[in-house]
């Protein structure tokens, strides 16, 4: 093999690699040999890592001494439908204090499902100069006094995002402690914040940050204030209302209608909690810039709905309850051509009966008129295989599809079939496909098809579905590219766990709860799999008072190379090579 | 430097050297002699050569590059075929006025070339410390490098793979340079390609049936496991390979494969002593080469300990067999009826929210 003819100095080489800044080319180049491996550690500058008990935040720091930006992830996914049960772990302060010490320059902290006290936002307001850009999603365990230390210390602070964390609202004077002369704010995201702020001293905040792009509200900032705030930052790119409700009167309207004339950059708008359709023409204004419109709290009706969103010909995202009704993603799918993403949610998912008529239809209708959708998520009562082929063969550039057909173990509704061979339409066509969430009634055939062709999908979502443990041999044996798979409610036993176990070391991590694993099949797992933590949740008590062969209740398998975590709660148990049961 | 300063240094140098030269040349463009390592001389306009800054400051500092015999030394790492690319560059760009667009254009064009010549230019750029020439350069090989594995950028740019395996499994690693995952895509990518021709010589419905059928024999056999990792299963996995059921030659089932991702998986259900006599199922459409070495698995635990955990596998794999036999009359009936089960377990949020 002809060696390179020329010798790059280091420096050159690093000059390189400041060129490539996504995570799985900085992986490939560390791995590529022994020089490149040492100039690409010393020259990275943002971590991610999926798994935050993968790895030691010591092993992080030797291996990469200068980081100045670093995203984790905590909790599995199934946290968001309260399957991980209080106290499960997450935490990220060992990571704060060790990163305290070795990472001075620090910039950017991002966090999601993880738990975050006010000690540890305190630690990182103090420990860090040049702080920049917090964002907290999904996160726990802190309250406002911690956000005021950040407020307070963080001089150079740019992005404070909470987006949906759960914070204890101690305190709408948090916000007062941003020192006058702070004027650096460039995002601040409080829509989950439950009580009051400070209005004044937000509204002094927002004037004196020139830069302000991003401003989402809670739901405690009243409309008849909103026009105040936006003629202070008509610089304004993406807005959250507060409440978007109040006593129609036409000059609370004009108002708000000119404040909205006057912001010409904003492009993404969100909020409008306890809707009055009379302010809605307010935003008509810019409604042809919009490109974000996030409408999932907006309780309106389908007909307010659509004369809305049919003036938004730039929209590439929207999310919107499922009032929007089949008619209304007609008008979508006929106005809205640039369309990549769309989310429907439930306005009632625990009612018995369809409460509006939004059926697989809507669907179709955006399939066939959005030529640039990618990302779906999609809750409805019904759909039929036909609908999911003619989707397929409308969308082949897909790459997200996640539907919630909300009954479990729904048919075709036309024909009493299973949906597999929708679904298996779904991944034929879209070669793409990197997540897909399943729902209705589902055989192991639609696991056939899903290992046969998903050879792209890295994260599947599977519930109430599949006939037996052949159905999981076929993902974990046919998805090269799987990262993420989490399983509940379905028959899967051992057998198809314990014939692809190394495959879970490619993986994030797998969950699987209210399946058919036995305990015994864990510890043989976890005996066998050094890098695999094989973690069993259960709340009933320790699995030994059990028969082996009695199912556990969840399961939740990742890959590390840090060994057993030592903060795991009374009701998680782990199984090590020594065989001996560790509680913690 | 900025491509505008260096244009500005430019022009002050040509105005002193013309003053100079004006004595030797009165009125012909002044030239500048540059030497390369190999002992190559050349003339080159002196407004395009100054536009490097070494170049530059050897002119300014030393005064050398008048003549033949004063020629300056460029660094090693320019070659003539390259220096006339670098020249090329310059030619280009040291001309005042030019708009961005042109200049874009122009980089875009210059820029394709094979990786190793982008290589030794990038090099040469840097030791002449032509600024705007590495970035454009470095750009280009950034570009080259998106996209590929660890592999592919050694066969690229001849490095070696002198990495340890430690080193390379970390959890932020490229996980195709593992050994054992290169083995099981490589049973994957065979076992789609049978799937496709199984696709096309049945229809969907037959092919299920033949599924149940097969899963039974295979899991028995990987349960009761032949070639797993003991010495005993070895010596047996060589008379299995001749042995061939009737019905089951054309067709792979996906199972079967599940046997060899069973092995690869330390052999976790391996029997050290039961061959049943289901072993003869259809491996054998694998290669005989397949070999797989998955003992660093079991190097941190000690032989008693291995033992233990082998008994307790054997024991367990018993109990496993000895119900499977029912399950699967219970699965080949519910799937020859396809009735409708009633799954739902009680209400639930469906798997995703906002």
């Amino acid at each position: 093999m002809q060696r390179m003819a020329c010798s790059f100095p280091d420096e050159v080489l690093e000059h390189v690699f400041s060129f490539v800044q996504c995570d799985n080319d900085r992986n490939a180049i560390s791995t590529v040999c022994k020089s490149w491996y040492k100039i690409e550690r010393w020259s990275r500058r943002r971590v991610f890592v999926g798994n935050c008990y993968a790895i030691s935040p010591d092993m992080v720091i030797r291996r990469f001494p200068d980081v100045r930006s670093i995203e984790l992830k905590g909790k599995p996914h199934f946290a968001d439908f309260n399957l991980v049960p209080d106290g499960w772990g997450g935490y990220v302060a060992p990571w704060i204090s060790a990163m305290a010490a070795a990472y001075p320059w620090l910039e950017e902290i991002r966090l999601k499902r993880m738990v975050i006290t006010d000690e540890n936002l305190e630690l990182i307001s103090k420990s860090f100069k040049n702080f920049k850009v917090l964002v907290l999603s999904s996160c726990e365990g802190f309250s406002t006094d911690g956000l005021a230390a950040i407020a307070a210390n963080c001089r150079n602070l740019r992005e404070l995002d909470l987006r949906e964390s759960e914070v204890e609202d101690l305190s709408g004077h948090w916000l007062k402690h941003f020192p006058d002369d702070y004027t650096s704010l460039v995002s601040l995201n409080i829509a989950c914040l439950g009580c009051e702020v400070s209005f004044s001293a937000l509204e002094r905040l927002v004037g004196r940050c020139p830069n302000l792009r991003t401003l989402r509200l809670n739901r405690a900032v009243p409309l008849d204030k909103l026009a105040n705030l936006l003629r202070r930052a008509p610089q304004l790119v993406e807005l959250g209302t507060g409440a978007y409700s109040s006593e129609l009167r036409p000059d609370v309207f004009s108002n708000l209608s000119g404040a909205f004339s006057g912001c010409k950059e904003l492009k993404s708008l969100s909020g409008f909690w306890d809707v009055v359709p009379g302010y809605l023409p307010a935003v008509y204004p810019i409604c042809c810039r919009l490109t974000t419109l996030n409408l999932s709290y907006a309780t309106i009706q389908s007909p307010d709905l659509i004369k809305l969103v049919g003036q938004c010909q730039n929209l590439q995202r929207l999310w919107v309850l499922d009032y929007i009704e089949d008619a209304g993603l007609d008008a979508v799918a006929a106005s809205c051509k640039d369309l990549r993403e769309l989310r429907v949610f439930p306005s009632d998912p625990y009612g018995p009966e369809p409460n509006v008529p939004l059926t697989e239809q809507g669907l179709v209708s955006i399939s066939e008129g959005c030529s640039k959708l990618q990302s779906v998520l999609y809750f409805c009562r019904q759909m039929s295989n036909a609908a999911l082929m003619t989707i397929a063969r409308n969308r082949p550039n897909m790459t997200r599809f996640r539907l919630c057909i909300i009954e479990p173990g729904t048919p075709d509704y036309l024909t009493l079939q299973p949906l597999d061979v929708g679904f298996g339409a779904i991944v034929e066509h879209c070669k793409d496909l990197q997540r897909l969430s399943l729902s209705g009634l589902l055989t192991d055939l639609v696991f056939e098809y899903i290992g046969t062709y998903a050879k792209k999908l890295e994260m599947l979502s599977v519930a109430f579905a599949g006939e037996s443990d052949l159905g999981l041999h076929h993902v974990l044996s046919g998805c090269e590219k799987l990262r993420k798979l989490e399983i509940r409610d379905c028959p899967f036993g051992d057998k198809a766990l314990l014939a692809n176990a190394a495959k879970l070391e490619t993986m994030r991590s797998l969950w699987m709860s209210s399946c058919s694993v036995t305990f015994g099949a864990c510890k043989l797992l976890g005996q066998k799999m050094p890098r695999l933590n094989v973690e069993v949740i259960d709340e009933r008590g320790t699995p030994d008072s059990r028969p082996e062969s009695c199912p556990i209740d969840k399961l939740y398998i990742y890959r590390t190379v840090a060994g057993s975590r030592f903060d795991m709660p009374g009701f998680v148990w782990t199984i090590d090579e020594d065989s001996a049961m560790r509680l913690s | 430097m900025h491509p505008n300063e260096v244009k500005i240094l430019n022009k002050c140098l040509c105005q002193m050297s013309e003053a100079v030269m004006a004595v030797v040349k009165p009125e012909m463009k002044s030239y500048i002699w540059l030497q390369t390592a190999d002992g190559s001389v050349q003339q080159v306009e002196e407004e395009v050569a100054v536009f490097c800054p070494m170049i530059c400051r050897e002119v300014i500092q030393t005064g050398m590059g008048s003549s033949k015999n004063y020629a300056i030394s460029l660094p090693q790492r320019v070659n003539p075929a390259i220096l006339g690319l670098v020249l090329d560059y310059c030619r280009f760009h040291h001309v005042p006025g030019r708009s961005n667009k042109e200049c874009k254009n122009f980089d875009e064009k210059f820029i394709r070339m094979d990786t190793k010549r982008l290589c030794e230019l990038t090099s040469a750029a840097d030791s002449l410390q032509l600024k705007p020439l590495v970035d454009i350069t470095s750009r280009a090989l950034a570009r080259i490098i998106e996209g590929k594995t660890p592999e592919e950028i050694r066969e690229t740019f001849h490095l070696p793979d002198d990495l340890t395996e430690e080193e390379k499994l970390e959890p932020l690693r490229n996980i195709t340079d593992d050994p054992r995952i290169r083995l099981l895509n490589r049973l994957y990518a065979r076992k789609r390609k049978e799937l496709k021709e199984r696709e096309k010589l049945k229809n969907v419905e037959t092919v299920e049936e033949q599924l149940d059928d097969r899963s039974v024999d295979d899991l028995l056999s990987f349960i009761n496991g032949g070639d797993g990792d003991t010495k005993v299963a070895r010596t047996n996995r060589s008379k299995k390979k001749n042995r061939r059921r009737k019905d089951q030659s054309k067709v792979l089932h996906d199972l079967s494969s599940a046997c060899h991702v069973g092995e690869v998986s330390n052999g976790l259900l391996a029997s050290s002593s039961t061959c049943s006599k289901l072993q003869d199922s259809a491996v054998t459409s694998f290669s005989p080469n397949v070999e797989f070495d998955d003992g660093d698995i079991d190097d941190d635990i000690d032989p008693a300990m291995k033992e233990e955990l082998d008994r307790e596998v054997e024991d367990f794999a018993r109990r496993l067999n000895s119900d499977w036999p029912e399950r699967m009359q219970e699965i080949l009936s519910l799937g020859q009826e396809r009735r409708l089960m009633p799954i739902c377990m009680g209400k639930y949020m469906s798997v995703d929210q906002r």
